[in-house]
């Protein structure tokens, strides 16, 4: 009886600090949470260079289902997402001694490293050719569907990119936002907008040099 | 700011949003590597579009995954060389030609321990040949000046074993039949000097290969193919 009283005690002691960390990791818009969040990054990526695996496993605390839920925008199936994250992983602890946190920030390093690696999942086609006509197709419809010319807002979350899309022009918009979101190459964005492929190479060199002076 | 590192930077600015072909993507991370200016532009236009990717709807891990993770990690060898993500990339339609030469010809540059705003200045090569291997992964980068020197530089992880030598080789023509341009021990960058050829063209061959310690005995190529490509000239 009276060790039971004692776990209560030690429970309620602890509930503050849980109930702490946990609003911490649910409001990623404060500063506080988004600058400990950045440092927890950084000192995951460090770890994984130093040849210490826990920095795996920080990351995949920290961002695991954001990276998972990235990869199965881009690839449409769950086990070409799981596919694309492990592998991404192992890039993030092999390249990890070469990351510069004076270039940019740890968790936008990681997300190139996921988003490179579902791009190329989906331009190999020795890969895509051991998916049977059906998947394939779930595949591509799912692609087709990413990118919305009405409601591509929800893409861009609430920050200030929000507002910069909204002052380029449509086309090229579009056409960066089926670029990075969706994956697609220069000569598909070509085929769906039904233009020339050098004027959709300039619509999204123009659309981002704009983009990023809006941005800076 | 020259015209070529403009037009890099924009390739840079491509690479983030993934229009390059995974060929053209290899080569830009070698260049980026090399070039903090590169890296920072890089580095800041990925955290400016990261909005993007955090749109996506969150799903949770399988039970396990983490573990199934770390179960695939290499041994950590600290290691300078870029890795290279070993994935066929030779996918996507044939390489923009023209990207592919000016990032190589940036890697190339590189190579010689100067930065992209200090090429110009540099003679010219006057081909360039991205060397690739059976599944289109670009291996290393020849950059043939014409005046009997060329730089190789490696973009791959390519292991060397301790009793091989690394040889790279051209074919001018027919008739000459392949020359050595010359033995490396190890993937550093290297120049190779070599005697008397006629100056590299068009659709010249290259490659590099794995012969015995020393070289090939024999003075032709003898072993395993690690990349070969044709040269593209510089205008």
């Amino acid at each position: 009886m009276h060790q039971h009283t004692r776990q209560m005690t030690d429970v309620t002691a602890f509930a503050p600090v849980l109930r702490h960390i946990q609003t911490r990791e649910d409001d990623p818009l404060t500063d506080d949470s988004a600058k400990d969040r950045a440092a927890r990054l950084n000192a995951a990526v460090t770890a994984c260079a130093a040849g210490d695996q826990s920095g795996v496993d920080a990351i995949l605390g920290l961002e695991g289902p954001q990276l998972l839920g990235l990869a199965h925008r881009i690839l449409s199936r769950r086990d070409l997402a799981e596919e694309a994250l492990q592998d991404a992983m192992v890039q993030v602890w092999r390249k990890a001694a070469q990351f510069d946190a004076g270039s940019g920030s740890a968790r936008g390093w990681i997300y190139a490293i996921l988003r490179n690696r579902c791009l190329n999942i989906l331009r190999d086609r020795k890969r895509l050719s051991i998916l049977d006509p059906g998947d394939l197709a779930t595949l591509q419809e799912g692609r087709q569907r990413i990118v919305p010319e009405e409601g591509w807002e929800l893409l861009a979350g609430p920050g200030r990119i929000r507002a910069c899309l909204r002052g380029l022009d449509q086309p090229s918009r579009h056409a960066i936002l089926l670029a990075h979101v969706a994956g697609f190459t220069h000569a598909e964005i070509a085929a769906r907008q039904d233009m020339p492929l050098g004027t959709i190479k300039s619509l999204i060199r123009r659309g981002l040099h704009a983009l990023k002076e809006c941005l800076t | 700011m020259t015209r070529l590192s403009d037009e890099i930077m924009a390739l840079s600015d491509d690479y983030v949003l993934g229009l390059l072909s995974p060929a053209e993507a290899t080569l830009m991370e070698a260049v980026i590597a090399r070039e903090p200016e590169l890296s920072r532009r890089v580095g800041r236009l990925r955290d400016q579009l990261l909005p993007l990717d955090l749109s996506a709807d969150p799903m949770p891990l399988p039970e396990g995954f983490a573990a199934k993770v770390r179960g695939q990690l290499p041994a950590q060898q600290g290691t300078a060389v870029p890795s290279v993500d070993a994935t066929p990339s030779n996918a996507s339609g044939a390489p923009g030609r023209r990207a592919l030469g000016l990032i190589a010809a940036a890697v190339a540059g590189l190579a010689l321990g100067v930065g992209l705003t200090g090429m110009r200045p540099l003679p010219a090569p006057t081909v360039v040949a991205v060397l690739v291997d059976a599944d289109g992964v670009p291996q290393a980068v020849i950059d043939d000046y014409g005046n009997d020197t060329a730089t190789v530089r490696f973009v791959a992880d390519v292991a060397v074993p301790a009793d091989r030598t690394l040889q790279v080789w051209t074919l001018p023509s027919q008739d000459l039949g392949p020359i050595s341009l010359g033995t490396l021990d190890r993937t550093a960058p290297a120049q190779l000097r070599f005697a008397d050829l006629p100056d590299p063209g068009a659709q010249q061959l290259y490659e590099v290969t794995l012969e015995p310690l020393g070289g090939s005995p024999t003075g032709r190529p003898t072993g395993p193919i690690i990349g070969k490509g044709f040269a593209a000239p510089q205008a």
